[in-house]
């Protein structure tokens, strides 16, 4: 009896495992198949990167028949800007009838679902890719179409029709990702709050911006204490500020500003070593540092948790001024009081730090061509006029800024578009402009890795920049793998 | 098919003494039903598990093309002591399992402890106790995210209305893992739950004997309930350390692994490496030697319980 339940129950975990090895063995297959897909199409679209012409011809002969094609889309943001992508891929469709767009709006852990569709060789066409996570690693792996191709071929999008330091380059003559608008990093500030005080709130231009001394002076008068004592004066107690002159974001979006004004940066110019430890980049962190600890302006990293955003710390005045990226205009408009926008305050020249997501086009795809006409539908301003008025997005296109009726469309009468704005964004933007360390210090992530918790100590006023950055120098240097900008 | 009908097979199997055909319905039955269950093991944890160990011989990265196979390259890194982060993670998760295991043991013990006492509104202090421990851990992360702010946080407001020391809590270097093991013992009511299901099981005519004794309630808890609970803490103690070394949303909602790399726990570690760094040959190590670890612990947990657990009616 025994025997007989044992060989009934062994008959029926022989039937489980084989299906299981079925099942697992048809999956295997399945990947084995795309994957030799995968890579046939790679080769071809290598062959054909060789010649951009050719590929081209093969795109456009597509377009004709008629056939109808898929494309797949993945991409991230606010609803606002979700909505935008709809509508640029609304207004593609109609102009390309053959063309049906998948498009994904992955709204959590983007990285992760790509990484795993890339591991399971379901890579989309077109994606939306962050510079300072994924994008360069799947790019050093060659999984990106080289849009420079496009670029000099194209009649419409072309690297001069577009703002500077928009797009993305794996190395110089590789570009992997083209922004859908530029964003630059703004000095915002309540304008009631100065004139209360009886302060001359800063000048838009940036040939008159403030210099760094002057913009401590003001952010100490602006520093209020609860019994109404400013920073500057007699038994200020800097224990319970009730209104701090600057807000401080302590992230590298922020502080490479500075970096870069100050005539430092993240690399050496040959990209072979650290630079975060010469005495440019460390005067600037340092000066920075000093606002929190020295004078007590801005809220040290414990007490920034408790600033509310950009927006409403402005209002509330909680902060007399913020430190902020572009796309604070938004929120700002929204709230509804009167805050205006200067250039960041200036150590040697005036500089500011752009960054954007990009939009790349992986290799696998089936339809290069059609995938480049979608990506260039994704970036024109017209689809995506909404996001732009509403002050999230700025323009991709140049002419959108130096033709005064495309101008006027994104900028005059507008509440997220403040007087300061033009020069302290538009100016700023145009002709000081520095790239993001992001797009062109390879092996970001591990050197900051090693740089961020050397510059939480000194944010919290526990060692000077000095200090922490040559106590981690040598660990930084050995992540150090030069730069994607020089040969 | 009725209850008689099958009452009316098993009798006549019975009677003919052979391999009962019912048993073997029941065989097939039961294996059907468990198949869900067995087949979810087999291909989502099993497969997986033996797929990692292969994957952790190789230099796998998610968007290589190419990978090859080296052997225990990948361990011998870890253990070269190239790797800071591996050392610094598992310091960390350590000290996590060393302060939150016994925390979580003894506070559900004497929780349940209260709980059992026959007393008005038990079942609601039951509920309440509990509720915590199916609030999801995101929810109730956000909620001691505000408690423990260091400036406007219930918790040091509270401290400093009564003169005693704040502290920077999530934020500090010296505090972020007591902070966390805090957070986490909010969430014990399941293990409570186990333990008020062991206490319910002590048969009343032990206490008796120590009432007609002349004993107190100290030679109770003493003699009585703590032997008598034993299995249960065994138990406990072994899914508390299971569960204390995989520690990762607290650091992945809290801490993110910071300040100054001080929560980076192994398991965040381990997701970092393989998801933002794609570096999945490399994670698939990391895992094994956390399976390793944990394996080991509770071997030994196994192992000494030989001399502290007593089951009953077990005299050796």
């Amino acid at each position: 009896m025994v025997r007989k339940q044992w060989k009934f129950v062994s008959v029926l975990l022989v039937v489980m495992l084989s299906s299981i090895a079925i099942l697992s063995g048809c999956t295997k297959s399945d990947s084995g198949n795309t994957n030799a897909n995968a890579n046939s199409n790679a080769n071809t679209n290598a062959a054909g990167s060789n010649g951009a012409g050719a590929d081209e011809n093969a795109g456009s002969a597509d377009a004709g028949s008629g056939e109808k094609i898929k494309l797949r889309l993945t991409g991230w943001g606010a609803p606002d800007e979700v909505a935008a992508y709809k509508f640029a891929i609304e207004k593609f469709e109609k102009a390309h009838p053959n063309i049906n767009v998948e498009f994904q709006a992955i709204s959590a852990d983007y990285d992760t679902k790509l990484t795993t569709m890339v591991a399971g060789n379901d890579e989309p066409d077109v994606a939306m890719m962050e510079s300072a996570t994924i994008a360069y690693p799947l790019a050093e792996q060659g999984k990106f179409v080289n849009l420079q191709d496009y670029l000099s071929a194209d009649t419409e999008v072309t690297p001069d029709a577009l703002v500077p330091n928009i797009t993305y380059s794996a190395e110089p003559g590789n570009v992997i990702g083209i922004g859908p608008g530029p964003e630059t990093f703004v000095l915002y500030y309540n304008e009631d709050v100065f004139k209360a005080a009886g302060i001359e709130p800063p000048p838009a231009d940036p040939a008159q911006a403030w210099k760094w001394d002057q913009f401590v002076d003001v952010a100490k008068r602006l520093t209020i204490d609860n019994k109404g004592r400013n920073a500057t004066e007699e038994g200020f107690d800097p224990k319970s500020i009730k209104q701090f002159g600057i807000n401080l974001p302590t992230w590298w979006g922020v502080y490479s500003n500075f970096i870069y004004s100050n005539g430092g940066d993240f690399l050496s110019a040959d990209g072979k070593t650290l630079a975060l430890n010469q005495p440019e980049a460390v005067e600037a962190l340092q000066k920075m540092a000093d606002l929190i600890n020295v004078y007590h302006v801005a809220p040290s990293p414990l007490q920034s948790k408790n600033i509310p955003g950009t927006n409403v710390a402005l209002q509330t005045k909680k902060v007399a001024m913020a430190f902020d990226g572009q796309w604070a205009t938004a929120s700002l408009a929204q709230s509804k009081f009167n805050y205006n926008v200067a250039p960041m305050p200036v150590l040697k020249q005036p500089v500011t730090t752009i960054v954007a997501g990009m939009f790349s086009i992986f290799k696998s795809t089936k339809h290069p061509q059609e995938s480049w006409e979608l990506l260039k539908a994704l970036i024109d301003p017209d689809a995506s006029l909404d996001v732009i008025t509403a002050g999230t997005w700025m323009p991709s296109h140049k002419d959108w800024y130096t033709d005064a009726d495309k101008l006027a469309k994104w900028t005059q009468n507008l509440p997220s578009r403040p007087s300061g704005y033009k020069g302290a964004v538009i100016d700023m933007l145009l002709n000081h402009s520095h790239a993001t360390p992001t797009s062109y210090v390879k092996n970001f992530n591990k050197i900051m890795d090693v740089i961020n918790p050397a510059m939480d100590k000194v944010w919290l006023g526990k060692q000077s920049a000095k200090e922490a950055l040559d106590a981690v120098a040598a660990k930084a240097q050995e992540q150090v793998q030069g730069r994607r900008d020089v040969k | 098919m009725g209850i008689s009908a099958v009452d009316g097979q098993t009798a006549r199997a019975r009677k003919k003494g052979t391999t009962s055909k019912r048993e073997r319905k029941a065989l097939f039955y039961g294996l059907l039903f468990t198949s869900p269950a067995i087949l979810g093991f087999l291909i989502y944890t099993l497969g997986p598990m033996v797929a990692s160990f292969y994957l952790s011989l190789t230099d796998y990265n998610v968007f290589k093309d190419q990978t090859t196979f080296i052997g225990f390259d990948n361990y011998a890194k870890l253990f070269s002591g190239k790797d800071e982060l591996f050392y610094q993670s598992l310091g960390a998760t350590f000290y996590f399992v060393v302060l939150r295991v016994p925390a979580v043991i003894i506070i559900s013990f004497l929780l349940a402890l209260l709980l059992n006492m026959n007393v008005k509104g038990r079942s609601m202090f039951r509920t309440i106790i509990y509720l915590p421990s199916i609030v999801p851990a995101v929810a109730s992360s956000m909620i001691w995210l505000w408690l423990l702010n260091p400036d406007l946080g219930l918790v040091n407001t509270v401290l400093d209305w009564l003169h005693l020391p704040t502290s920077s809590w999530l934020f500090g270097e010296k505090s972020v893992i007591p902070s966390i093991v805090l957070t986490t013992l909010w969430g014990i009511g399941g293990t409570v739950i186990i333990f008020l299901a062991g206490l319910s099981g002590i048969p009343k005519q032990y206490y008796e004997a120590i009432d007609v004794d002349g004993g107190g309630w100290y030679h109770k808890l003493r003699h009585i309930t703590i032997p008598m609970v034993t299995p249960t803490i065994f138990f406990n103690t072994i899914m508390t350390i299971i569960g204390s070394f995989q520690v990762f949303s607290e650091a992945y909602i809290l801490t993110q692994g910071g300040p100054n790399n001080k929560s980076m726990f192994f398991v965040f570690y381990l997701w970092r490496t393989a998801f933002r760094d794609t570096e999945m040959g490399y994670a698939s190590a990391l895992a094994w030697i956390l399976f390793v670890i944990i394996l080991i612990f509770t071997f030994i947990v196994f192992k000494t319980s030989k001399s502290w657990v007593h089951y009953e009616g077990d005299r050796s």
